[in-house]
């Protein structure tokens, strides 16, 4: 197949490796180096979607990262991935493409309706309509609105992509690889500087490759390839190219997507798609170059009108001519460059300049070349729907307000050139409060706020010369300051032509009689007359004219159209642009891969998984996990076809008849030395430390300082001045640095030291009647009656020849043991637990039963303990010390905590001691009130009581201390569920507490 | 230079616990446990390297630009 | 002022839309108001719109220090519910939801509030119990609450991770199907319409500077355009609530934080309901363009700055993932931050103070936006009658004193834990 609009040996494709791919269905080739967009239009297709409002046919604007509206649906691998723009995918063998926000069909595209009813939708046209009658709102417009949306289709399947991130430190980070990127990084290499050089493009040269300038005797492409040649062989340089810097964040740290396989047909094994760069840099050079902007004129949307400045790229890159009979319309020299590439090749271009009589070096030989030029002569509209066939072109008057004759002029293709739009979003993102610059009608950086320089076109200056001198010696300058070398690096002589001043120009008036549209933001179907509109209503400042209009707000994020929409409010406001002011630039440059930024915490590794030594033989035991944290816990172990009620109900029941053993290692562990230990468990717990004796543990509550519970745990005294702290799962991390903080920030007279030993130390809780049995058996040598290890007692003793800490303390209400060995040893003290325990009928017991084990004792856990409670509500009263202060004590008088009505545990059992009361359900005095129905206080837990063979719960309930003997209803809505309830104490199983300590 | 994932937020480093068994005021308390300045511009402010040495730490640092301009030891008096 | 209609549409259509009213004039400040409104965000709009509206009071100024909408109101993700436990914010958010679902006819002004349902994932069992305490107050508060199973969830939101490779599975949800979302900027802006027709002045570009009060008294405030005598002034400027407070020499129980939101590029539709990921803070939702909206985390420090940074943004979508993995695919295509009011309990205040005819409306924390119709109603009715309404009852500054608090999370006053 022939590609009628490529031209033979011209670009830097590679025309050996020919590759295939598909657009909307069709077959078409291109070549090793094209973008999907290149190789598209040297087979002539200009049509490639729709726009989002009016869905009008829409083509090419861009070559790069600014295209406004070239946007495909691609395929690759199996996967499909929406908003792609044409001129950043790189072709590939295989690729396949397709049109988006059009149905049926790119070509005859239903949704265009709305072009023709365009007059009814300008500017916040939604605002003001679709409001009656009321109800069509709900059921049909906003419906309707919402089926309307999006631009290409996600794929909902999961990504099975691999995404890396990098972390990164350097001298000079570099953004942009063009003269003056080189120049910087050349400079600052030679100083032995750490040098990252980012390019966003596959080729590096930035503006050298499409520039006709002479650097150093060579072409500057040629000089450019030197370079890069050269700084990839220095061990302290790396350059990267398909590397995007789109965020440039606080403390000079900037981030940086690479594109490591998009450009493949599949991304290779072992690598990934992209990479995610967090590069910290001491010094920031922003060369991020000029992107040009448009004149705006009517139907400037059509296919075939583009920017001049990627005409040329096409031709000069990828030897591709955007058309064979092109126009070319421009208020500055520029567009000339891309005339004289079009002459060179042997096509005839027309040139309307709006200027008077411009001169300069490049018209005149323009004009030599024989270009056929027009001043003072504009394009009125494009002509053509899916794809220009003429301009109509009129002469303007000299202060552009008047029109002459409109004349039509065959073309196919416009290519519009109206001056050049430095791109400052990097230092704009640094902090940098940018500056108007009259002479080139565009913002730049202003004073430095971080460590950044913005040098070249980014900074306004659009010598070569002058861009090669700063960067050179700038390069050379924060080196220097770096690495103290002082490398002389000359700087080549510059060949280029000089260009004459632009014209302030950049919207042409409507004809008489003509309502054109007239587009400012291409995507988004901004046009001129919806600024208008939004300014005549009122919405003036430039973030309402944003707002009302969606100027600027759609994929490109107005890269093309922000500063034309700026110039227009400022008209017609009477206000100079500055005074307009521009929108915030925030990060992302450009749309950055979720995944990339995500990284490799995907699927199970989102969140760590903590595992307890004795992990594997729960999991070789039937374990069922529950999620505690980001712990795994046993759940239940199932036997046969047990549910969890079954087996949680099989396994309490054995430890309240016989003996359990429960996986502990999860609970907090803190190491607490120091002489000072127990004055600061004094500090922390609501009760008495400082005379709790060596060998002794105790139960402890602790408050934050507003008063309510934070955590509860036993800590033992296990020497002088050693203290081994508990804390609950979920409170671990916290209460650690709780205590830091107050031993270092609040008191640190105190003379101790806090670690976390969680980890140290593998726990096992053996618990019911004859628990005492199976400890004998594991420490025979070990007095361990009631005597010998009392309750709350603690010993050391030697378990088969492994140290291990035993501490009498209960959760479950039994007479129960805690043994905890070092974790290496954890698996191999459970199975001892085990083959001792057979004897006493030992089975292990899961979260499940350990929840109803402590339900039915009225032991409080964290659905009690729920942020929100006091000691008092908690029935922990009798742990607050009336004498010592404490952290939160002095939140305890508030008046709320102290009302004679204040909520307090209780236990709650059905009337008809058969149903279970949902958990989350709430206690009303009449279940047929209306409603808001007040509700007195809610169901925290439940279980089934295996002591009483009955649902017993747990609830915390207003004034609840009085209300022991009321009935009441539980009541569920959710489930549909009123139960008849009477309150009890919350100790329903040994409310004396006689077997903890038997 | 660390990473900011390293490291924790504390709060207002200007907030002074109230001694232990002070009497004090309900306003004063309050003052304590609840009321912040919470000013635009330099705050000084109360971090943990959490994920580190587990040290606290006080951070001199502009609230409306991010600048950290001084950091002190958690002992030390800030003048 | 022109209505808005079909009718007036159409005619405008015809002449080329260059006959629209002004949404709101651009008034000098007068020298004295009955009222004066400081914060031109939504709340500040609606309290102004209910004085006027509910108790005929108009001579009403707001006082915006930048253009109005462009505080909170222009930078949430606009999320509308009313799922709470607590029946402070319960019974207060259901008020709201009344207003929200007539607004649009109310105000003349399509806020496009739509009512898609949103759901709270939960990944455990204890979870779902948290959850189920939550609903069932909701419904005991007359407020709509559904249990979804993993069945029902999965039959609503499919692309959620309901597969092996998942780190938290999804055991099921709370569901609030008459949640949804609206059109944020609408909201301030047909606001401020209606309000400016009913002659209340809305005052852009004007900083306020300073409070003139004497013996306990508000007698007006000084702004960068000049002293302005009022009766009453209200403050509404969540976000900046601490910076004017110093210059009342109030120390209040708030602190300042920076939330991060972004929005993807556009896709056809693939989300119907507001989806929160239960194993960390996560939460989306599409709007009506395609973009998916999702937020998260606080930065976690005090900060003034709408600038966050990347790795809690880096966070905030890692949750993402984990709870849609599909998300991978898309591109972030913007991002921003806003300014949180974040009280230590978690929820608002909305009160008077100890200076007479000086009223309060402030820390907001997250949930500014859903709250802006009933916020309004009930400061306005507080302002304009010297006393809370008992909407607004439980929102008092003393709650701090007295330890009737309403905390939502139980996470207390360590305000940057989100």
């Amino acid at each position: 197949m022939s590609q009628d609009f490529r031209l033979d040996s011209v670009g830097l494709i590679n025309r050996d490796k020919k590759l295939s791919f598909k657009f909307n269905g069709k077959k078409y080739f291109g070549y090793e180096g094209d973008t999907l967009a290149s190789a598209l239009l040297a087979n002539g297709v200009h049509l490639v979607g729709r726009s989002f409002k009016y869905h009008r046919p829409r083509g090419f604007f861009g070559a790069g990262v600014d295209e406004p509206y070239a946007i495909v649906q691609l395929y690759r691998n199996n996967e499909t991935e929406p908003n792609i723009k044409a001129t950043e995918q790189e072709l590939f063998d295989g690729l396949e493409a397709k049109s988006v926000n059009c149905w049926p069909s790119v070509n005859f595209d239903i949704g265009a309706i709305n072009n023709f009813l365009k007059i009814f939708l300008p500017a916040g046209f939604y605002y003001k309509t679709f409001m009656w009658p009321k109800s069509f709102w709900y059921r049909i417009y906003e419906p309707f609105i919402r089926k309307a949306a999006g631009l290409g289709v996600a794929s909902t399947k999961h990504d099975k992509e691999r995404y890396e991130h990098k972390y990164e430190y350097c001298d000079l980070l570099i953004a942009g690889s063009g003269p003056s990127g080189l120049s910087s990084a050349y400079a600052a290499a030679k100083n032995g500087a750490k040098v990252i050089l980012a390019e966003d493009k596959p080729r590096f040269g930035g503006s050298l490759l499409t520039d006709d300038v002479n650097i150093g005797n060579q072409s500057g492409k040629d000089w450019a390839e030197g370079i890069i040649a050269e700084l990839k062989t220095m061990p302290n340089v790396v350059v990267k190219n398909r590397s995007q810097i789109f965020g440039y964040y606080d403390h000079n740290m900037l981030v940086m997507s690479e594109k490591v396989s998009d450009h493949l047909p599949k991304t290779k094994k072992y690598h990934p798609n992209k990479r995610l760069w967090y590069i910290r840099a001491k010094e920031v050079l922003i060369s991020s170059g000029s992107i040009e902007r448009p004149i705006v004129f009517g139907n400037n949307d059509t296919p075939g009108v583009m920017l001049s400045s990627a005409a040329k790229e096409y031709l000069k890159v990828y030897g591709v001519l955007v058309g064979k009979n092109p126009l070319i319309f421009t208020n500055n020299d520029s567009g000339y460059e891309t005339a004289i590439e079009f002459q060179k090749h042997g096509v005839q271009p027309t040139v309307l300049d709006s200027r008077k009589n411009p001169e300069s070096e490049i018209i005149d030989e323009a004009k030599s070349l024989g270009i056929n030029i027009k001043n003072s002569y504009v394009v009125v509209a494009a002509q053509g729907y899916k794809k220009v066939k003429s301009a109509d072109v009129a002469s303007i008057s000299d202060d552009k307000k008047q029109l002459g004759k409109i004349e039509n002029i065959k073309c196919d293709c416009i290519c519009v050139s109206g001056f050049w739009t430095p791109s400052i979003h990097l230092a704009s993102q640094s902090g940098n409060k940018t500056k108007f610059k009259e002479e080139i009608d565009a913002f730049v950086p202003g004073i430095s706020k971080q460590q950044e320089t913005t040098l070249g076109a980014a900074n306004g200056v659009f010598s070569l010369e002058e861009t090669l001198q700063t960067s050179f010696s700038k390069g050379s300058e924060l080196s220097k300051k770096i690495t103290g070398n002082d490398n002389e690096v000359s700087i080549p002589n510059v060949v280029e032509k000089k260009f004459s001043k632009h014209d302030k120009f950049w919207c042409v008036p409507l004809p008489a009689g003509k309502n054109y549209k007239r587009f400012l933001d291409f995507q988004n179907d901004v046009a001129v007359s919806d600024i208008e509109i939004a300014l005549k209503e009122g919405y003036r400042s430039i973030e309402h004219v944003k707002r009302y209009t969606t100027l600027g707000m759609a994929t490109d994020q107005g890269k093309t159209s922000n500063l034309n929409g700026l110039q227009l409010v400022s008209e017609i406001e009477n206000k100079i642009v500055p005074a307009v002011g521009h929108t915030t630039f925030r990060p992302p440059y450009t749309p950055i891969s979720i995944g990339a930024i995500v990284g490799r915490e995907v699927g199970k590794h989102s969140k760590p998984t903590r595992k307890s030594p004795m992990h594997a033989w729960h999991e070789k035991n039937n374990a069922v996990f529950v999620d505690a944290g980001v712990w795994l816990r046993p759940r239940y172990y199932k036997r046969g076809n047990e549910n969890l009620f079954e087996g949680s109900k099989r396994e309490a029941k054995n430890v309240r008849t016989n003996v359990g053993v429960c996986d502990v290692t999860t609970l907090g562990k803190i190491d607490i030395k120091g002489p000072d230990a127990a004055e600061l468990l004094n500090r922390v717990y609501t009760n008495a430390w400082l005379k709790l004796p060596v060998g002794k543990a105790r139960y402890g509550v602790m408050l934050r300082e507003d008063g309510i519970v934070m955590d509860d745990g036993t800590t033992t005294r296990i020497s002088e001045n050693h203290y081994h702290m508990t804390t609950t799962t979920a409170q671990a991390a916290n209460v650690l640095s709780h205590l830091e903080y107050y031993l270092q920030l609040v008191w640190p007279e105190l003379n101790v030291n806090v670690v976390s030993t969680t980890e140290q130390w593998a726990g096992a809780a053996i618990a019911g009647p004859k628990s005492r049995n199976v400890l004998q058996k594991l420490f025979p040598n070990l007095d361990v009656s009631n005597e010998g290890l009392p309750f709350m007692g603690y010993l050391e003793g030697d378990l088969f020849g492994v140290k291990a800490r035993i501490f009498r303390i209960s959760f479950s209400g039994e007479l129960a043991y805690e043994v905890n060995v070092e974790s290496d040893n954890g698996n191999f003290m459970w199975e001892k637990i085990m083959e001792v325990g057979e004897d006493f009928k030992i089975q292990p017991y899961g979260t499940e039963a350990l929840s109803t084990l402590r339900i039915e004792m009225g032991h409080v856990a964290g659905s009690e303990l729920d942020g929100r409670t006091i000691p008092y509500d908690n029935s922990l009263e009798g742990l607050v010390s009336k004498k010592k202060d404490f952290i939160g004590k002095r939140s305890l008088q508030r008046s709320a905590f102290t009302a004679e009505d204040r909520q307090k545990i209780v236990g709650v059992v059905p009337l008809d001691k058969k149903t279970s009361i949902p958990e989350g359900s709430h206690l009303v005095k009449d279940d047929k009130a209306p409603l808001p129905n007040p509700k007195l206080g809610h169901i925290s837990a439940s279980c089934w009581s295996v002591e009483y063979d009955n649902p017993f719960s747990l609830a915390i309930l207003k004034d609840g201390k009085n209300m022991i003997g009321e009935k009441l209803f539980a009541m569920s809505p959710l489930k549909n569920k009123v139960i008849p309830v009477e309150i009890v104490s919350s100790h329903y199983v040994d409310p004396k507490g006689e077997r903890v300590r038997s | 230079m660390r990473p900011q994932i390293e490291f924790s937020y504390g709060g207002d480093a200007s907030v002074k616990r109230p001694e232990l068994n002070k009497e004090i005021s309900d306003q004063e308390w309050d003052d304590f446990v609840y009321n912040r300045k919470s000013l635009r511009g330099k705050h000084l402010e109360l971090w943990q390297h959490i994920s580190g040495c587990r040290q606290w730490i006080k951070v001199e640092r502009d609230t409306a630009t991010h600048e950290i301009f001084k950091t002190f030891k958690a002992d030390e008096e800030v003048a | 002022m022109q209505k808005y209609s079909i009718f007036n549409l159409v005619k405008n259509a015809f002449s080329n839309h260059q006959n629209w009213d002004l949404a709101w004039k651009d008034p000098e400040p007068k020298e004295e108001y009955d009222v004066v409104i400081i914060g031109g965000g939504g709340h500040g709009l609606a309290t102004a719109y209910y004085l006027a509206k509910e108790h005929n009071i108009t001579k009403v100024a707001i006082i915006e220090k930048g253009w109005i909408g462009g505080g909170n109101v222009g930078r949430n993700t606009t999320i509308i519910r009313s799922n709470y436990m607590h029946d402070e914010n319960g019974l207060f958010s259901e008020f709201g939801m009344d207003l929200w679902r007539k607004m649009s006819q109310d105000l003349n002004y399509n806020v496009m509030f739509s009512p898609r349902g949103i759901i709270n994932l939960a990944h455990s069992d204890a979870q779902m119990n948290a959850y189920a305490r939550r609903g069932n107050s909701m419904r005991l508060n007359g407020i709509d609450a559904v249990l979804l199973n993993r069945e029902e969830v999965k039959e609503i939101i499919p692309m959620a991770d309901f597969s092996e490779n998942v780190r938290f599975p999804i055991f099921g949800g709370l569901m609030q199907p008459s949640a949804g979302t609206a059109r944020h900027d609408a909201v301030a802006w047909g606001y401020a319409r209606q309000a400016d027709d009913m002659g209340v002045d809305i005052i852009q570009n004007c900083e306020v500077i300073g409070f003139d009060v004497s013996a306990g008294k508000i007698n007006g405030i000084r702004t960068s355009r000049g002293n302005i005598k009022a009766k009453k002034v209200g403050l509404c400027v969540a976000g900046s609530t601490n910076i004017l407070a110093e210059k009342l020499n109030m120390t209040l129980p708030i602190e300042t934080h920076l939330l991060q939101a972004c929005v993807s590029e556009p896709v056809k539709p693939v989300l119907d309901s507001v989806v929160t990921f239960g194993a960390g803070h996560f939460y989306i939702s599409q709007s009506d363009k395609g973009e998916m909206v999702m937020g998260g985390d606080l930065d976690g420090y005090n900060s003034y700055a709408q600038r966050g940074n990347l790795p809690t943004l880096q966070h905030v979508l890692t949750e993402g993932i984990a709870m849609m993995p599909f998300l991978s695919k898309l591109k972030m295509l913007r991002t921003w931050g806003g300014i949180m009011d974040m009280s230590m309990d978690g929820s608002p205040i909305i009160d008077k103070t100890h200076i007479d005819g000086l009223y309060l409306n402030c820390g907001w924390c997250y949930g500014g936006f859903k709250a802006t119709p009933a916020s309004g109603w009930t400061f306005a009715h507080t302002i304009a009658q010297d006393r809370v309404h008992e909407l607004n009852a439980g929102y008092s500054l003393n709650r701090f004193n007295t330890g009737h608090l309403i905390d939502e999370k139980g996470l207390g006053t360590k305000t940057w834990i989100s």
